[in-house]
């Protein structure tokens, strides 16, 4: 066996349990590593990795209270650190496979079952290190970023009959796609799937078609992958990607739903679901995806202060339709809202933001007297900036008040808002948001195209379709009274045509919303009356009919 | 005085709840799996604070890591069913060497073939590759040489080679070979007896995870015969 230089070798052991380290030490130094040092924490871990390049890391995935075994190998493989390329083994109690489910992006060099034995541990380091070591000229040109070279490697590898000729396949293709050389990506990817259906090499095939814009032909390839492995965690991941590029946001949440129903515990996609539902004004959906990516984000590199306020304001919002579905969520959003500056740092935008989310979540929990005194402390912290900065921080600060009741500081501070960037369409389109009739073109634009578009499935009386086209616009314009009636409109129209009793809860949700945005002197306020009316009759003789 | 909160569910609920059984095994597997972690930790912790001090005690140390391995081993196996049952198992095909999963499991298993004097011969091309989950078939080959260890007298052998587009991976030993039960082909799954004192979950899991590995020439099976090359039994996995 040729010599693999253990004994220059500098290792880390992470696991909780000193008997454990104790174990592992003894093993790494029989096999005649020069160095081994051990952490109990991924944290502790972390700050070692930042002080030196270790050859070797053998990580326990449960790790007890903090970050887990993925999480420190996803922190080490996303971000700036000398032991981005250590090679990795994520030691385990259980089968890989639960692991490999909830995680994304990153994979380790290996997986290894507990117990571990000297021998089997000798066996697989072994096996590794001959791999990197033949490999390590590619892995030196791709860490130089010379891809040219690392591929011109990697097919010398291949045509000599190399032993790792399909570890050598896959670099080639991720390089392929890298440098957009697409033919070649669907050349390799073919030959490789000319001998065998692999899972990676279809996967491969999906990206390439992806790259090449034929959707179409991406989308046949995930239904195959799917078919034969529905827990292929991978193909919902790009499938994911293609409903991006189709502009899909309702199949794009679905996907994202059944993706996180398989797998809980993967952060990023419970983020995505919690954006993307949001968008769809699904925000029930949205809070709760939320929560848990808040939940999930507690020792996770990839938490960021948007999830969390993103949180809170679906809370928030699902509050002003539904103060039943809302309750529950209250608690942790105010926890959250509260936490932000502890964990992402402090500065006044922050807090000021912090507070104002805390005041409006305060009013949802019932506490009038919190709420009016993180109002207080929040204007004090947001001060008089003229700042574009602060802009999203004064928005926010213009709903708080419309929620406390206080409108006419509300209207003040709007109208002053309004007058700062009468002339500035990209800020114009973030007021809009508070708006009743849109002030920026692109708004305008918006809102003039989804009610033709509506109107015309309207017209045609398919209600179903026209109340998805007003609902879209509803998310960007939750305060636009017209659309919300016309979307009101559309859905007892369908109401009319066979009584649903979660449509006809919708249409209650809808008419709460639109119950504390508009005043009697309202040009729309007679339209809203009747249409009350004829909900409310609608929903009697349904009551009646059951009854009778 | 603060009103006490009713329970959710009254004790006459829980008593018409139905047992999903099958869960209930999968969470308490679950919860064995990591005592027995731990007591193979604390195991290998005692061994090194005190180590053996003759040939005797080092035997019945030997015994005690053995039992304990294949408890994990059954464990693992149990959890993979209920998995595989629950279409929860993700199967991971991939390009591997054939030489590599056979060293991994005699590598496992080192101490307990060192301390029963049993040999294991290796017959296998060292650039053989071939496509199969490696920790599927991994499991399985642990069991096929925990199971041989057992049963063999002194001498077991692990050959592979590709037979007709399939891969076949046989381990032979020289013991008495297989009763005659376990000759006459695929078992039906009502053979899982708990009389016998052997459940033949092994068997069972074995087969599931053959049938796990298809292609367009088929799918993976299994043969045992008696009189093979050592004088006892072979087990052989076919892989397409």
């Amino acid at each position: 066996m040729a010599d693999l230089g253990f004994y220059k070798m500098h290792a880390l052991i992470i696991d909780d349990f000193e008997n454990f380290r104790g174990t592992l030490y003894k093993m790494l130094m029989d096999l005649g590593i020069g160095n081994v040092d051990s952490a109990a924490s991924g944290e502790e871990a972390l700050r070692y990795c930042k002080t030196r390049n270790y050859d070797l890391i053998l990580c326990d995935n449960n790790l007890g209270k903090g970050k887990s075994g993925q999480q420190v190998l996803e922190e080490l493989r996303s971000t700036d650190n000398p032991c981005a390329e250590s090679l990795f083994i994520l030691v385990s109690a259980e089968s890989s496979k639960s692991i490999i489910m909830a995680a994304y992006d990153y994979e380790p060099d290996a997986y290894l079952a507990k117990p571990i034995t000297p021998k089997a541990l000798d066996q697989r380091l072994n096996r590794l290190f001959e791999q990197r070591s033949e490999l390590k000229e590619v892995l030196a040109a791709q860490k130089a970023g010379d891809d040219a070279l690392a591929i011109k490697l990697c097919n010398d590898l291949v045509a000599q009959g190399s032993r790792y000729t399909n570890s050598c396949q896959k670099i080639l293709g991720q390089l392929y796609l890298k440098q957009n050389n697409l033919p070649a990506a669907e050349e390799l990817y073919r030959t490789v799937l000319d001998n065998r259906e692999l899972e990676w090499a279809q996967l491969g095939m999906v990206k390439t078609r992806l790259a090449q814009k034929d959707l179409l032909g991406a989308q046949q390839w995930l239904e195959n992958i799917l078919q034969s492995n529905p827990l292929c965690m991978k193909a919902y991941d790009l499938k994911a990607e293609l409903f991006k590029l189709q502009n899909n946001t309702e199949g794009l949440q679905e996907v994202l739903q059944k993706a996180t129903d398989l797998s809980p515990l993967s952060i990023l996609r419970q983020q995505e679901l919690g954006a993307v539902a949001q968008q769809n004004n699904d925000l029930l959906t949205a809070a709760n995806a939320l929560k848990r990516a808040v939940k999930l984000g507690e020792h996770s590199c990839f938490d960021k202060a948007d999830v969390h306020s993103l949180f809170a304001q679906a809370t928030i919002d699902l509050f002003s339709i539904d103060k039943e579905l809302a309750k529950p969520l209250v608690r942790d959003a105010v926890a959250c809202a509260v936490n932000m500056e502890d964990k992402f740092g402090k500065n006044n935008l922050r807090k000021a933001e912090s507070l104002l989310l805390e005041s409006q979540l305060q009013v949802c929990a019932g506490d009038q007297r919190r709420a009016q005194d993180a109002l207080v402390s929040a204007q004090s912290a947001l001060g008089s900036s003229k700042d574009e900065s602060a802009l999203p921080v004064q928005i926010e600060m213009v709903r708080a008040l419309r929620l406390l009741g206080r409108t006419n500081e509300a209207q003040e501070c709007l109208a002053e808002l309004l007058h700062r960037y009468a002339a500035n369409e990209q800020q114009l389109q973030k007021l809009d948001v508070l708006l009743d009739e849109p002030r920026s073109e692109k708004n305008k634009l918006m809102v003039a195209e989804i009610n033709k578009k509506g109107i015309a499935h309207y017209n045609a009386k398919d209600f179903a379709a026209a109340a998805d086209a007003f609902k879209t616009a509803l998310q960007k314009l939750p305060n636009h009274v017209g659309l919300r009636l016309n979307y009101v409109q559309a859905l007892i129209d369908k109401l009319k045509t066979g009584f649903d009793v979660s449509l006809s809860e919708k249409i209650q949700q809808t008419f709460t919303k639109t119950t504390a945005i508009i005043s009697q002197q309202h040009p729309q306020f007679q339209r809203y009356r009747q249409l009350n009316d004829v909900y409310n009759s609608l929903v009697r003789a349904h009551e009646k009919q059951q009854r009778g | 005085m603060e009103p006490r909160s009713t329970p959710q569910h009254s004790d006459q609920d829980y008593d018409q709840m139905p047992i999903d059984f099958s869960f209930v095994l999968a969470s308490s597997v679950h919860d064995m799996k990591n005592s027995l972690g731990m007591l193979l930790n604390t195991l290998s912790a005692m061994v090194e604070a005190s180590p053996p001090k003759d040939a005797q005690q080092a035997k019945l140390f030997s015994t005690l890591e053995y039992e304990a391995a294949r408890i994990n081993g059954e464990l693992v196996q149990l959890l993979s069913l209920y998995k595989m049952d629950e279409k929860t198992l993700a199967i991971l095909i991939d390009e591997h060497h054939v030489i590599d999963i056979i060293e991994e499991q005699i590598a496992r298993n080192y101490a307990l073939l060192t301390s029963r004097d049993i040999s294991v011969e290796v017959d296998c091309d060292s650039d053989l590759a071939w496509y199969f989950d490696s920790e599927l078939l991994g499991g399985v080959l642990n069991n096929l040489v925990v199971n041989c260890a057992r049963y063999c007298r002194e001498r077991l052998l692990i050959s592979a080679s590709e037979d007709n587009g399939y891969l076949c991976i046989s381990v032979a030993d020289d013991g008495q070979g297989y009763p005659e039960t376990m000759l006459l082909g695929p078992a039906p799954q009502a053979s899982v007896s708990f009389n016998s004192g052997n459940t033949r979950l092994g068997l069972l899991f074995a087969r599931k995870v053959l049938s796990l590995h298809k292609s367009k020439r088929g799918q993976g099976y299994m043969t045992i015969e008696n009189g093979g090359p050592l004088g006892g039994g072979v087990l052989k996995l076919h892989l397409p």
